[in-house]
């Protein structure tokens, strides 16, 4: 069953990105007309049998109709008998007999003539499947960059690939973006922060050529910069400051591997020594303590994951382990999903379990846990810092003095008792029955301290990661089972990807540095393509490739291929360098369109898969939080660093169900824990991916809850007071104020209609809370409170043009 | 218009779009409006901000489900599974091997402190521990040989909420909300009460890979008592009513400038449709809370009276209010600040005292359900996430029993099950399951099936694949139906 509704939705690519109408409708028939047709109709108006002479299994048969006539007039589902018989309208005419069909399928079908009763002769030819030659599998091609009709529009070759299309497809881009959205649009992208009114000004009066540039040269430069696109890393990462599923303790250093990533991209470190470092750290050779300490640090990419930390079958668990981080690697950096392998070969890629095996070799020759007894311990590596040396020092002599202490103590005491024993009696054994008691308590005392001091030794600074274990191959898994092996496959990288296995690995080390430098190879067909896909999914909101986790069979395929390619081979020729490509789309004209959508495109390319227009997007989860703290002048800049109150693997959650985690911070959201099983309710509110999987694409959705939250909530509630608060300091007017305001939270001036809707509404508030606050000042700042609250939950101030 | 009963057309953004730009009332007339109709004409805009596509596979048993979830594992050998070989060989070593996988370590058998007794006119065996929720046995299916595959709490809630125990996944009233849609567009199609917040916390009522719309809205969690759950951000704390609406009305008329001035585009329209629900929710949800409006005589019935049954009889008689209200998926938790139903030590006085807070409000439920006819369609379920050994763990009056989940007893009653039967049964000593097994897959397909969903069909495509409850597993267990 679940196979042939998959075969529905493997539509041939030809027809799903050239005609979206027809792409629409022949999906709209297989998923929701076909299944009704075969399940309920063509059992007695099929092949086998023809009741009434009519049959229902092609287009022809359908218009042909029966005994009665044409079954289906198109365009009229009223006058076609197929409809009035499923409606049951009509006693002699009931379809089917035994059982009348949902009224959502009804729907389907009424809706499906009134489209035109579109029948294609047989279900559509599916991809096939393991097809080895899937363009995601060929490497990255050498293409030319299209001729345009318009030769004004584009201003890089990139806006070529677009405007080509466009002009295929006889759409034109929309105009360009006026300076301020431009202006919030490019801030929001690169900073997650809105612009302040005096940096919005500066750059109005900037009316130079390179105003804009540089404008992005600023915005790249800034600190804020790391910390958004950092934040964008951390989501396919799965990055988590708790582990999650069953036993819920405290990553208690996880914040180290995400600050390398904020520093990471400050620095515009090459992506490819980014991956190297995140899958291989340990085994690199440092130039440095300080680089070998950040090469440790960044291989808490492969640790972080949540794992079932009271597995009781080890075994189990290790592999579990193991999978997770083959899933985990496959899909960021390759968008596979090998997953699928561990049981049997990959249903629809070219991945075989032989090839999962052989990659599980290399993760299960690598250590990631140190312990795995219930409650299970992951390995962290201490980290030799000057902190750590001092704390280390300190210790040791607190130890050293309390020692000393005791024997002190022992030393009088026993001078004291054998001198109070009367000549020629030999002592005890232990001299410490005769002490008195005073001193047997001081003794006690002391070592009590010791003991208690020994238990408690100081947290040196310390970082999740992994490193080498036992070098072995795997057998294959039957079925996945852990006790059931077939037959030991030698390490080894999938054979589809990559040409001939020239890479040998080493057999005294995992192979995770070959991995890696497999992976970061210029000749790898996915790595470089998955980058710039994601790169172009965090500024656009959707990538060439939508499924950008996802570029094997049951993917979608790129619309703009060439445009992929181009991008993968630039960025590589531009040494893996993120600024450059951001310098390259931003400076794009597609990029700077304003989101305004013809009427030609919203009928043709309702989902703007050719990029005809710049698509209006929600502020992200973070955003939303950031941007109240900003404009109510309260976000805290402080840079790194935890949060977490917890102690390192410390329980976030356990039976009592207390929520200890404390979200009252004001500093940047990236900063506030990430607790998995439980995300901050304000972020989960507003799509922030789950943290267990890497997640490339986070969802928008538009739910009652989120408005609950704006309406109800005590932080949006507090930022309305702050705002308020700033609002009415800085000017006595009302309509000055009011101008700040709109500056201050959507970038602009107000108009007159809004002056004097929000003046009309100031004294409503104000008139209303008369009974309740008699002081006038006060009730007028309340008001005013009232107003930035809808100010904080409007669409202009949510929403990105 | 809005003069119809506030029905927005489901066509295009632009007609409804058109529409709102024709309508003269703002917001707050229109909500005061919609607050005085009935609930028949309240029907709200088919938008992402309701679940739509009720949409089953085939005709439904029940409409609706009540999971009444103990959580730690309750012991089926002194519940609803005696064992008279146990009994007689307490004291002694199992005379098989135990699992291969254990929790911990247990050593000979222990015969149940309780003793049992048949019940009804179907004779089903209920220990002593239930006597008020033995008096309904005759509604009950008993199902004695569940059985799971994660000896671990977290392991095993996390399996018997998503069918999953090692990777996050949608949990089962997400799919049955993504199946079914709810009954009532003001509230969630899938409700939480007091859930545990450890052993995948969350997850256990998330959607995971499913749109957010399916995940359940939980009503606090298991360390707030149940009188003060509620939905988190459902009340304003200062805002009086009054100028939450005017706020309202404002910031209606500024998001529908802002939407002519950008363009159609379905989320903002989306945005504007999901303020009036939420002021509506604002109204229903804590009306089903407010359980004062319930009788002297209910109230007691559930034991809302007495301090040992107040803080459950508040879980289930919201339920029932849930329940009657359109709500597709109400869990119920039976968790304290402990792990209610872990018994590793001291079973007897531990297990008689959770019994002792659940018996009266469950039996309640049922009889509840049953006169106000709600029964023949809402399914009730029983159970945790494991069972107990039969052997013991440590030993003398302070016993106990670790966890099991190779064979255990589950109940469902209503929803178009058999009431008064009983099947699959447990080995001589109550350890593994023996005849007609029901793993928990087995269980989650038919409880979808009962529901109207084939747990084959009910799929999402997420990360390239087709992802079902089930997995590849999965047998209806049709034997039980009525």
């Amino acid at each position: 069953m679940m196979l042939s509704f998959l075969i529905f939705l493997l539509i041939d690519e030809s027809v799903s990105s050239v005609n979206p109408i027809a792409a629409d409708q022949l999906r709209q028939f297989e998923t929701e007309v076909r299944p009704v047709l075969v399940d309920h109709c063509l059992k007695c108006h099929g092949v086998e049998k023809q009741w009434a002479g009519l049959r229902l299994d092609s287009g022809n048969a359908v218009l042909r109709g029966g005994d009665s006539g044409p079954a289906v007039v198109p365009g009229q589902p009223d006058a076609s008998l197929l409809i009035q018989a499923i409606r049951h309208n009509d006693a002699d005419l009931r379809m089917p007999k035994d059982e009348q069909l949902s009224d959502q399928q009804i729907a389907s079908l009424v809706r499906w003539v009134e489209l035109g009763a579109a029948y294609p002769d047989q279900a559509p030819r599916a991809k096939r499947h393991r097809d080895r030659d899937h363009w995601a599998f060929r490497p990255a091609a050498d293409v030319a960059v299209p001729d345009v009709q318009d030769n004004a529009w584009p201003r890089s070759d990139l806006d070529r690939f677009i405007l080509a299309r466009l002009e295929g497809q006889l759409l034109t881009p929309a105009p360009k973006a006026d300076r301020r959205t431009l202006m919030r649009r490019v801030t929001f992208d690169l900073t997650g922060l809105p612009p302040s009114p005096e940096e919005i000004d500066a750059f109005i009066a900037d009316e130079g050529p390179q105003a804009y540039s540089n404008l992005v040269e600023r915005l790249l430069a800034s600190p804020a910069y790391g910390e958004r696109w950092g934040r964008h890393w951390l989501d396919v990462a799965r990055y988590a400051d708790s582990n999650g599923l069953d036993e819920n303790i405290a990553h208690g250093n996880a914040w180290r591997y995400r600050d390398y990533v904020v520093a990471s991209f400050n620095s515009d470190k090459p992506l490819d020594r980014f991956i190297i470092a995140q899958i291989a750290g340990d085994l690199l050779d440092a130039n440095s303590e300080d680089e070998r300490h950040e090469y440790l640090v960044a291989t808490g990419f492969l640790s972080i994951g949540p794992k079932v930390l009271a597995e009781v079958n080890q075994p189990k668990m290790r592999m579990d382990i193991v999978d997770e981080q083959i899933d985990t690697v496959g899909r960021v950096f390759m968008g596979m999903t090998f997953g699928c392998a561990r049981c049997h070969d990959h249903k629809f890629d070219p991945i075989d379990a032989a090839d999962y095996y052989g990659l599980a070799g290399i993760f299960k020759s690598t250590r990631t846990m140190d312990t795995y007894t219930k409650v299970a311990k992951w390995h962290e590596f201490p980290l030799q810092t000057a902190e750590a040396a001092t704390m280390q020092a300190e210790y040791d002599a607190q130890l050293a003095a309390k020692k000393q202490a005791i024997e002190t103590c022992i030393g009088q005491a026993n001078e004291a008792a054998r001198a109070s024993l009367p000549e020629g009696q030999t002592p005890p054994e232990s001299l410490e029955t005769l002490y008195p008691e005073a001193k047997k308590a001081e003794l006690a005392r002391l070592r009590e301290e010791l003991a208690t001091l020994e238990k408690t030794p100081p947290e040196l600074p310390s970082t999740m990661g992994v490193t080498e274990d036992e070098i072995a191959n795997v057998a294959i898994h039957i079925r996945g089972n852990p006790s059931r092996l077939g037959d030991v496959v030698p390490r080894h990288f999938p054979p589809v990807m990559l040409g001939p296995a020239e890479w040998v690995m080493p057999p005294a080390q995992s192979g995770r540095r070959e991995l890696a430098q497999w992976l970061t190879d210029p000749r790898h067909p996915l790595t470089a393509r998955v980058l710039v896909n994601r790169f172009w999914r965090w500024h656009f909101g959707a990538g060439l490739v939508t499924t950008t986790d996802n570029f094997g069979l049951l993917g979608e395929r790129p619309t703009h291929p060439e445009l992929l390619d181009w991008l993968a081979k630039r960025f590589i020729a531009d040494g893996w360098s993120l600024k450059a490509l951001h310098r390259l789309i931003l400076n794009s004209s597609t990029y700077q369109q304003s989101s305004s959508v013809s009427e030609k495109a919203a009928e043709l390319d309702p989902e703007n898969r050719l990029w005809s227009h710049f698509s209006v997007r929600r502020l992200d989860a973070e955003e939303v939080r950031d941007a109240m703290l900003f404009v109510s002048g309260q976000l805290d800049r402080t840079m790194g660093g935890s949060l977490l109150k917890v102690k390192n693997r410390g329980y976030l959650f356990d039976h009592t169900s207390i929520d200890t985690t404390d979200y009252n911070s004001k500093r940047r959201s990236l900063y506030l824990p990430v607790i998995r099983n439980n995300v901050f309710d304000l972020f989960q509110l507003l799509d922030f991916p789950d943290p267990a999987v890497p997640i490339g694409d986070r969802s928008t959705t538009t739910v009652a809850t989120q408005a609950l939250l704006m309406m109800n909530s005590d932080f949006v509630m507090q930022a309305a007071d702050d705002l308020a608060a700033r609002v009415c300091r800085d000017a006595t007017a009302d309509a000055v104020r009011l101008s700040r305001l709109y500056q201050l939270t959507i970038g602009r001036q107000p108009t007159d209609p809004e002056l004097i809707d929000d003046l009309a509404f100031l004294q409503q508030i104000n008139q209303s809370l008369t009974a309740t606050e008699p002081e006038p000042e006060k009730r007028h700042l309340k008001a005013w409170s009232v107003l930035c609250h809808v100010r904080l939950a409007s669409s202009e101030f949510i929403y990105v043009q | 218009m809005f003069n119809s009963g506030h029905r927005f057309p489901n066509g295009p953004v632009l007609t409804r779009r058109a529409a709102l730009q024709r309508s003269a009332v703002g917001f707050g007339s229109l909500a005061m409006a919609s607050m005085l109709a009935e609930r028949s004409v309240l029907a709200g805009p088919e938008s992402m901000n309701s679940v739509v596509t009720p949409h089953p596979h085939h005709a439904a048993r029940a409409k609706r489900i009540i999971f009444l979830f103990m959580s730690g594992g309750p012991s089926q050998v002194d519940t609803f599974d005696p064992k008279p070989l146990l009994t007689r060989d307490d004291g002694k070593p199992l005379p098989f091997d135990k699992p291969a996988i254990q929790f911990n370590a247990t050593s000979n058998l222990l015969k149940s402190p309780w003793r049992f007794r048949q019940h009804g006119e179907s004779g089903l065996w209920v220990s002593e521990l239930f006597p008020k929720l033995a008096a309904h046995v005759d509604d009950l299916c008993m199902l004695h040989s569940i059985h799971g595959t994660n000896p671990a709490h977290g392991g095993a809630v996390m399996k018997l909420h998503t069918g999953s125990d090692n990777f996050v996944r949608p949990s089962m009233g997400s799919w049955v909300s993504y199946g079914l849609g709810t009954e009532n567009h003001n509230l969630p199609a899938f409700v939480t009460i007091c859930p545990t917040l450890a052993f995948g916390g969350i997850n256990n009522w998330s959607s995971a890979f499913l749109p957010a719309i399916y995940q359940g809205t939980s009503l606090g969690n298991a360390s707030v008592p149940s009188d003060k759950a509620h939905v988190k951000y459902i009340q304003n704390s200062r805002l009086p009513r009054e100028i939450q609406l005017l706020q309202l009305d404002r910031l209606e008329k500024m998001n529908r400038d802002h939407l002519a001035r950008s363009g159609a585009e379905a989320s903002l329209d989306a945005r504007l449709a999901s303020f009036e629900l939420a002021f509506r929710m604002q109204s229903e949800l804590p009306k089903i809370e407010d359980l004062s409006t319930e009788s002297e005589a209910t109230q007691r019935l559930y034991g809302l009276d007495n301090p040992v049954t107040a803080n459950f009889a508040r879980m289930c008689l919201m339920a029932r209010r849930f329940a009657e209200s359109g709500v597709r998926f109400i869990q119920v938790t039976h968790n304290d600040d402990k792990v209610q139903w872990d018994q590793h030590s001291d079973l007897k006085p531990t297990h008689e005292k959770n019994a002792r807070e659940v018996d009266q409000p469950i039996a309640a439920l049922l009889y509840d359900l049953k006169a106000r006819g709600l029964l023949e369609d809402t399914l009730i379920w029983w159970g945790g996430e494991f069972g107990r050994t039969p052997t013991a763990e440590g030993a003398g009056p302070g016993a106990g029993r670790d966890h099991n989940q190779e064979g255990f007893t589950m109940w469902l009653a209503g929803g178009g099950v058999k009431g008064g039967i009983r099947y699959g049964t447990t080995d001589d000593y109550g350890y593994y399951a023996a005849e007609n097994k029901v793993h928990i897959h087995d269980l989650h397909a038919t409880i979808l099936d009962l529901l109207g969903l084939n747990h084959e069909r009910l799929t999402y495509r997420y990360a390239g694949r087709d992802f079902r409850l089930t997995d590849v597993e999965g047998h209806v267990v049709r034997e039980i139906y009525a």
